[in-house]
């Protein structure tokens, strides 16, 4: 997103909007920081700026990955819904994605308020594709791997900003440990954060398994979340339940 | 993984902060679910619900008001409902399983009340997601109560800017904490922010109002 210095009249109404704190107001016109500027379209979108100074240039490979995992209401062609993530345990009664003993894995990395490169988001990638996770497919982020048996992102990609980007897999209950030890390690190798969850199903006399793995790990959990409440036809029946 | 989890809060202030998602999913059952969601929709508004949104086309600032929120819902969107009172959420999820409309519902709140809705609504629940909060760089992150707000969109697009803005406005009352928070509603195109309990963390932001701004 750029602002037209000749158009511009400084008022600020756009500066408040940037998610990511790109926008600074000088003497006499307002200013996008290019290289911070994750393309979300908030200030576009929201800031009514009164000349119309605010424009989207066109947007080119490997630009376009920001606004592909930043702007909202882009739909990725991989998942075909709009936003960053997947159905994941959204619709887990239908699609059967994580199954008994297995736990779903979402590291949402950017989240909250600081936005991330991809060589962030790689260094966690790799960190965990040594642990031989096998990354979702239908994940927007996965396709930006040239790798995903490394992890390994594709070169030009690496510089991007972006909101968030969600690296997504799914584990047998017995690698959650392993899973968990390593992304202790990584967080302290990062120059942002990530936000951490961990999907399973509840079994039939109402305990959830992942919270076992935590409570042993003496890892903190928080009181609220997700539940997907079972009502999606057709079920997905498995064989072993 | 996801935009509805994550929400920061105090247990006391989350005891009002409920998100209904309803979503088909792709190449099973989203044929024909455009009209099925917007019924969703319907039920969830009759049940009391603060705000709807769809995550395909906008909230409904962005589209220009309910009606046309409503008109909008397409086959394979994602759209969600906005409770702040838990026996609201067991009304909807009674007759949403009433309807029987076969599309996956996903209730994101406190696990224990959640729990409760789910047994008075004749439900159980299927699979869970549990946030374990911020890793990394946590040293870099806003204030708790600049968190707790901007938490409730999960797409991060409630700038903190615009967080700290606004409440410095209730604060001097140029806007009241109802009309901050839905200042602060407007940019989280999904409509999934919860301007009640916003409106309430403002008010706390913002130290002793006058009785009328209050």
């Amino acid at each position: 997103m750029l602002i037209d210095p000749e158009k511009c009249i400084a008022c600020g109404q756009c500066e408040v909007y940037c998610p990511v704190g790109a926008i600074t107001l000088g003497d006499d016109h307002a200013e996008i920081d290019f290289d911070e500027c994750t393309e979300c379209y908030n200030c576009l979108r929201l800031a009514d700026c009164p000349v119309e100074a605010i424009y989207q240039q066109k947007l080119e490979w490997p630009r376009v990955v920001r606004s592909l995992l930043s702007d909202v209401l882009t739909i990725a062609p991989e998942s075909c819904i709009s936003g960053r993530g997947t159905e994941e345990m959204k619709t887990n009664e239908v699609t059967g994605r994580f199954r008994d003993g297995w736990a779903g894995v979402g590291i949402e990395v950017g989240r909250p308020t600081l936005g991330a490169r991809f060589y962030d988001v790689e260094k966690i990638a790799m960190a965990m594709a040594k642990l031989d996770v096998e990354f979702e497919t239908s994940n927007p982020t996965t396709s930006l791997m040239s790798d995903v048996k490394t992890g390994k992102f594709k070169e030009d990609v690496l510089n991007e900003k972006v909101l968030s980007a969600i690296i997504e897999f799914s584990v047998p209950l017995g690698k959650l440990e392993k899973v968990l030890e390593g992304l202790k390690e990584v967080s302290q190798r990062i120059e942002t954060v990530f936000s951490l969850c961990i999907a399973s199903r509840v079994a039939p006399d109402g305990e959830v398994p992942t919270q076992r793995v935590l409570k042993k790990m003496d890892i903190w959990f928080a009181p609220n979340g997700k539940t997907n409440v079972g009502l999606g036809r057709p079920l997905f029946r498995e064989e072993t339940r | 993984m996801t935009h509805t989890l994550h929400r920061l809060g105090e247990v006391g202030s989350l005891e009002r902060d409920y998100v209904l998602l309803f979503m088909p999913s792709k190449d099973i059952n989203h044929v024909d679910s455009g009209p099925k969601l917007r019924k969703m929709l319907e039920i969830s508004l009759r049940c009391g619900a603060i705000k709807i949104g769809d995550c395909r086309h906008g909230n409904e600032y962005y589209q220009g008001g309910l009606d046309k929120l409503l008109d909008n819902v397409e086959d394979r969107a994602v759209v969600h409902a906005v409770f702040n009172d838990r026996d609201n959420v067991v009304e909807a999820l009674k007759e949403l399983k009433e309807a029987d409309l076969g599309i996956s519902v996903v209730v994101s709140g406190l696990f224990e009340r959640v729990g409760e809705c789910c047994r008075e609504a004749g439900l159980a629940p299927h699979t869970v997601n549990n946030t374990l909060g911020r890793w990394g760089r946590t040293d870099l992150l806003p204030p708790r109560d600049v968190l707790e707000i901007n938490t409730m969109c999960g797409h991060g697009m409630v700038s903190v800017k615009l967080i700290e803005d606004t409440a410095a406005r209730v604060k001097s009352g140029e806007l009241s904490p109802a009309e901050g928070a839905e200042r602060l509603f407007k940019p989280c195109m999904c409509g999934i922010f919860n301007p009640s309990r916003a409106a309430e963390l403002l008010r706390a932001m913002a130290g002793n109002l006058p009785d009328s701004k209050a």
